[in-house]
């Protein structure tokens, strides 16, 4: 390979001074037993739904033995024959109106209506609860439906429409089941849910009672029906999607992150506290519509001196994310070929040590990257907090002035980066930061050690362009040439094309209007253009599976929607 | 500053959430139609449980008898259970005549028309057939008449197995008295079927 030597990086090392504080006698460590920052909790309310639900079933074993189904249905019919006195032609037309309400249509509109809120506000874990404990409650009443085979209340003339089975009812089921769905999907917890619930509870109330006084249900198919329409889909959605972990909210930019506020904010506060001896005066989301793969976090600790504040950087992963990086990264083998190794990670805990591993080696490689200051668990194996140095006073690439020193500078942390065996794989004006004459790199999550010599032939060519776009291909060339052999920048652009480029990059340059590859290309000396593996064995059985599944997962929700009622 | 730090708040990149999505939904389904469809296989009450029956009946107020399943023949199923107010209907599935299943319904009233008269399965009960064609396929109905209903069983059977399918159907399917039901009733639970 033809290269020139490494000039002399007399500034490289640890050239960022720790600005916080030394530990403070916070750190400890967690005994064993003691539950961590963040605990997966059962609340009060949810165990007495939890209750209710044994209650229920506790219930459908007693109706299948003979005894208790007949002293249940005597009782039952004792309180139908009591509201049977009250019937008259009038009111038997308002209750046949108010039963309605439940009809088919009514459900089917409000589990629709909530699955495309849920999916136009890309709200996919509530989604994806929403659809499990949809099909669980259908299923789980037509099992039970079936298993006891009770029949409609006797001796008592039935007024309105049935079907099926009585116990338990159905349609009173199904309309709670689809209420409560879209209150806690829906609906933000606080006032508004609360008055939804009592609308709920008034609908229910409503057609409950007309249903009785039409002798349709006994008093005890509907009290069954209840617990189960209601209880099930909150007992989940608590667990699941816990409303202090996964709000629902329609601010702009937090729906796909974690709220720092509440139950977690106070454990991110104890957890740096504990864990990394930081004294954290606040934690604050920031930068939210730019990225998903993590929350990022903005904290302010507390400094050197008594009334000195330091700002530092963190990101807070879950399993959710970790899940997003499985799915991005697949999308990537199917849109872009195998360029490279796109492993996903296992856990989360993978990914923060991975980020944290790469920090500290590129910092230690002398690269311009942010200090790392460790990670912290919040709950364990699902959710870590990563801190690192906030650059302050740095700009974007873009935004600053692109001189010979910051040509030279950011080249020779590409030059750097090859020396040290890394590539940085994300290359682009977002992740180049300038303070001063200074290039510094964030974003290194995605970073890879002893990377093909084509990833690190791309790096350099994104950065090239990155350079350009703030000069000219001509100026960044000369300049490459003092630092790199004239063969290198022709490899960068031979192995460079239109999917190596980041999407920011490519945009820019596009908005630039300008052929900057074309001109590298001219300038340099001539190479053929390094052939990317676009299509693979691999690729082309992912994408076919991939094909297949969305092409069976088509068929198969249509089956769902008829298990679950909804067609 | 806000520039500075959206810019460091890149560390994350856009993810295809919708697939998450539709795979999820996709295991769901396939956790459903693993289940088993929650409509499809309702088995129908046997006439040895006459408790289940009562649904039956209730759907057809003055039938004086309600269909019920004696005993399955080998290569038999039933499906479809759909009791409601005014009708049941279910249907028999026969692994002979796969795709045409025997739909049975009761029901207040029925035509049998031009139907021909047939010995009685019960007492009080006129029993009449009419056929449709004999070939290629044997298609066309049975009835069962009787005070206050009638069952309809609409068959489509392929010529030849036609004559033993059809007696297996026949004997798959009795009648349950209301009657007696009225009376298991009382006995087992106390209460009164009809008003």
């Amino acid at each position: 390979m033809n290269t020139v030597p490494t000039p002399g990086t007399p500034g490289a090392g640890r050239r960022v001074a720790p600005v916080i504080a030394p530990p403070s006698l916070g750190r400890r460590r967690r005994p064993s037993g003691e539950p961590p920052p963040l605990p997966r909790r059962i609340d009060y309310s949810t165990r007495w739904y939890l209750l209710l639900l044994a209650l229920a079933a506790g219930f459908w074993v007693a109706l299948s033995l003979r005894p208790a189904l007949g002293l249940i249905t005597r009782a039952d019919l004792t309180v139908l024959r009591a509201v049977a006195t009250v019937r008259s032609v009038p009111l038997t037309s308002v209750m046949l109106h108010v039963d309605a309400v439940r009809s088919g249509w009514t459900v089917r509109l409000i589990a629709w209506g909530t699955i495309a809120t849920l999916v136009a506000f890309r709200r996919f874990r509530h989604l994806a609860v929403y659809l499990a404990v949809f099909l669980a409650a259908a299923l789980l009443d037509s099992a039970v439906s079936l298993e006891i085979g009770r029949m409609r209340p006797a001796g008592i003339p039935i007024l309105g429409p049935w079907q099926g089975y009585a116990q338990p009812s159905r349609p009173v089921a199904m309309l709670a089941l689809v209420l409560a769905g879209a209150l806690y999907t829906l609906v933000p917890a606080g006032n508004w849910r609360n008055r939804g619930k009592l609308a709920a509870a008034v609908v229910l109330g409503a057609v409950c009672a007309a249903r009785l006084y039409l002798a349709v249900d006994h008093p005890t198919d509907q009290v069954t029906a209840l617990i189960l329409g209601w209880s099930l889909p909150v007992v989940a959605f608590c667990l699941a999607v816990p409303t202090d972990v996964f709000p629902v909210s329609y601010r702009r930019g937090q729906r796909a992150h974690l709220d720092v506020g509440g139950r977690r904010g106070a454990a991110i506060v104890s957890a740096l506290d504990h864990q990394l001896g930081l004294d954290v005066l606040s934690v604050q989301p920031f930068g939210l519509e730019a990225s998903a793969g993590s929350t990022p976090l903005l904290l302010r600790v507390r400094g050197r001196g008594d009334d000195h504040e330091a700002v530092l950087f963190g990101k807070l992963y879950a399993l959710s994310h970790l899940r997003s990086d499985r799915w991005y990264k697949l999308a990537r083998t199917v849109i872009y070929g195998r360029l490279e190794d796109e492993k996903p990670f296992s856990t989360v805990r993978r990914l923060v040590e991975y980020e944290d591993h790469l920090l500290r080696l590129m910092g230690d490689a002398g690269l311009p990257t942010p200090r790392p200051y460790g990670f912290a668990e919040i709950t364990p194996e699902r959710e870590y907090v990563i801190v690192m140095e906030f650059f302050a006073g740095a700009r974007e690439m873009r935004q600053a002035q692109v001189d010979d020193h910051v040509i030279d500078d950011a080249l020779r942390v590409v030059r750097r980066m090859w020396d040290a065996g890394v590539a940085h794989r994300d290359m682009k004006p977002s992740n180049v930061l300038v303070k001063g004459s200074r290039v510094l790199l964030i974003d290194v999550a995605f970073a890879a050690v002893r990377p093909t010599p084509w990833r690190q032939a791309v790096d350099l060519a994104n950065m090239m362009l990155t350079l350009a776009l703030g000069s000219t291909p001509e100026h960044v060339y000369q300049r490459a040439l003092r630092i790199f052999a004239a063969e290198d920048v022709a490899e960068a652009f031979a192995a460079s094309r239109s999917i190596t480029v980041p999407n920011q990059l490519r945009s820019l340059i596009r908005a630039d209007g300008r052929d900057l590859a074309g001109a590298f290309r001219r300038l340099a000396p001539k190479r053929r253009p390094i052939p990317v593996q676009l299509w693979d064995v691999r690729r082309a059985a992912i994408t076919a599976g991939l094909a297949a599944s969305l092409l069976i997962a088509m068929a198969l929700l249509v089956a769902y929607a008829r298990a679950a009622g909804l067609l | 500053m806000r520039h500075r730090l959206a810019a460091q708040s890149r560390a994350c990149r856009t993810r295809p959430r919708v697939l998450a999505a539709g795979l999820a939904a996709a295991g769901l389904a396939a956790a459903s139609t693993l289940t088993g469809c929650a409509t499809a296989s309702d088995p129908v009450p046997g006439c040895g449980a006459p408790l289940r029956l009562a649904i039956i009946a209730q759907s057809v107020p003055g039938a004086s008898y309600v269909p019920c399943i004696r005993q399955l023949p080998q290569g038999w199923t039933t499906s479809s259970f759909d009791p409601a107010r005014g009708a049941t209907s279910f249907t028999l599935n026969s692994d002979r005549a796969p795709g045409e299943p025997v739909t049975v319904r009761l029901a207040a009233g029925c035509r049998p028309g031009r139907a021909t008269p047939s010995p009685p399965r019960a007492p009080g009960v006129a029993t009449y057939t009419w056929l449709a064609s004999i070939s290629p396929r044997v298609t066309g109905r049975l009835y069962d008449v009787f005070p206050g209903g009638c069952v309809t069983y609409r068959f489509d059977f392929p010529l030849g197995p036609h004559i033993g399918l059809m007696e297996e159907f026949g004997s798959a399917i009795g009648l349950y008295s209301r009657q007696q039901l009225r009376r298991t009733l009382k006995q087992e639970l106390g209460v009164e079927l009809d008003p």
